[in-house]
């Protein structure tokens, strides 16, 4: 009981209060870039939710299992963007062959999950964090997706409502789009405090 | 002492290193796995293709890029021949590779500047200040005396990717050597003088005006306008005379004596030759 308790709380935390994009400020890149449809928003987001999910629990186990018993804690870097450059490569392939319209519609944006700072942030506040079980790391990887992903279609849904809004000439375009974030960025602060 | 601290750099490092080998070599196996059993099926016609297209993305042939033009070719033979900065060598390729035959291929399409006033040559009513684009130029309709003629603010430079049409004092000049006819320029003049003729030689005869006003009007508006005499006409039949203004029939273009009496003879030398110059 006590365990599930933790896995809750430890995933309604990085999905709302901790949440990478609009608490820390990671991952803005595909979140202003893809942005555009929530279609396309969506698929970014299973991607890099499941990026993030495999290259976190492979992280966590390199960690654990490999790096800290040799002392090696000073390759952390290099090892997990490794894990997640392999991760992407894995997803491009699999998208691509059975997705093709949206590998299309990705673009540059999918061999670019490899440098989303939100992946390799993750797996670092995992480290920083003392998270001690696999679980839990799971947990917290899976959620940090689901994270990015509702951030990302949040943003895509206003940025669709956004098209069709009398916006005033000079903030049209990216401008208009970084206030909403910040707006929303606000908004989501207001989590912040829930669970002690 | 030097060799003492390498040897001891070397024993702290090569785990590191170990480590590094040992997970890339891991990846390596896994993604050479994955990408064996999530291999794409490419046509390899649609790659040979895309090969041969030169790759600038210019969207003559009306596709989104040489990529889906490669696709669409593959799919409907009857498109060869679109990709304009390719010409004939690209359409015979692609024939090639689809095992078909190109028959003959007209002459490849090039821009003709259709007005032949630089600033000098011109009248303006008033000083225009506004935006330096020809679209807006071209709201302001009193500005330039002459309606027709070439405005000089280049939205046909900004839309030529290839580099090859410039304003020269005032005037869009086609440098014949870098244009592939991609019939971008045409595309942004908002008035509409720049036209794709089919150059069967290196340079064409062209008459170099596009006003439709009366003789004595462009007489008083520009320097070297057309005037729509009719000289022309009555030496060599290519020419034809409406609207006040000559241009040339090139179905049926060919140049011989009249031709060239008639460049001559133009009052208002506005029977220019338009072409590669080198040759």
């Amino acid at each position: 009981m006590d365990t599930l308790n933790t896995l809750l709380l430890g995933f309604i935390s990085i999905v709302l209060i901790n949440n990478l994009v609009l608490t820390k400020f990671l991952g803005i890149c595909p979140f202003l870039g893809v942005s555009g449809r929530i279609d396309m928003a969506f698929g970014m987001g299973m991607a890099v939710t499941f990026v993030v999910t495999l290259s976190g629990i492979l992280t966590w186990m390199i960690d654990h299992f490999l790096l800290m018993p040799f002392g090696l804690e000073v390759m952390r870097y290099v090892c997990f963007i490794l894990v997640i450059a392999g991760a992407v490569q894995l997803v491009e392939m699999y998208v691509r062959k059975f997705f093709p319209p949206l590998y299309e519609s990705f673009g540059i944006f999918l061999p670019l999950i490899t440098t989303n700072c939100a992946i390799l942030g993750l797996c670092l506040f995992i480290n920083l964090w003392e998270i001690n079980s696999l679980l839990e790391a799971s947990v917290l990887s899976f959620g940090a997706g689901v994270g990015f992903t509702m951030a990302i279609c949040i943003m895509a849904g206003i940025r669709e409502n956004l098209n069709l809004v009398d916006v005033p000439q000079c903030f049209r375009g990216a401008p208009i789009t970084l206030i909403t974030a910040g707006l929303l960025t606000m908004a989501f602060m207001g989590f912040s405090g829930m669970i002690k | 002492m030097v060799l003492a601290s390498v040897a001891e750099l070397i024993n702290s490092v090569w785990p590191a290193g170990v480590m590094m080998l040992g997970l890339g070599g891991l990846f390596a196996l896994i993604l050479l796995v994955a990408s064996e059993k999530l291999k794409v099926e490419v046509d390899a016609k649609v790659e040979a293709i895309q090969g041969c297209l030169p790759g600038v993305d210019c969207g003559a042939c009306g596709f989104a890029g040489c990529g889906a033009y490669a696709k669409a070719v593959a799919a409907d033979p009857e498109l060869i021949g679109k990709c304009a900065p390719g010409g004939s060598a690209t359409a015979e390729k692609i024939a090639e590779i689809l095992s078909l035959s190109v028959g003959g291929g007209s002459a490849p399409l090039r821009p003709v500047i259709h007005c032949n006033a630089d600033i000098s040559n011109r009248t303006y009513y008033a000083e225009y200040e506004g935006i330096e684009s020809c679209t807006a130029a071209n709201a302001l309709t009193n500005v330039q005396a002459c309606k027709f003629g070439c405005v000089g603010y280049g939205d046909c430079v900004s839309a030529c990717k290839f580099d090859a049409i410039h304003i020269v004092n005032g005037l869009a000049v086609v440098d014949y050597d870098k244009c592939t006819g991609c019939t971008a320029c045409a595309k942004a003049c908002p008035k509409g003088i720049i036209e794709m003729v089919p150059f069967s030689e290196d340079a064409m005869t062209v008459v170099a005006c596009h006003s439709q006003e009366t003789g004595r009007m462009t007489r008083q508006m520009c320097k070297v306008g057309c005037i729509g005499c009719g000289l022309c006409k009555k030496n060599s039949d290519i020419f034809e005379v409406n609207n006040n203004l000559a241009t040339i029939n090139y179905t049926n273009y060919k140049v011989d004596e009249g031709v060239e009496t008639a460049t001559k003879k133009c009052p208002t030398k506005v029977i220019i030759m338009a072409g590669k110059t080198s040759s």
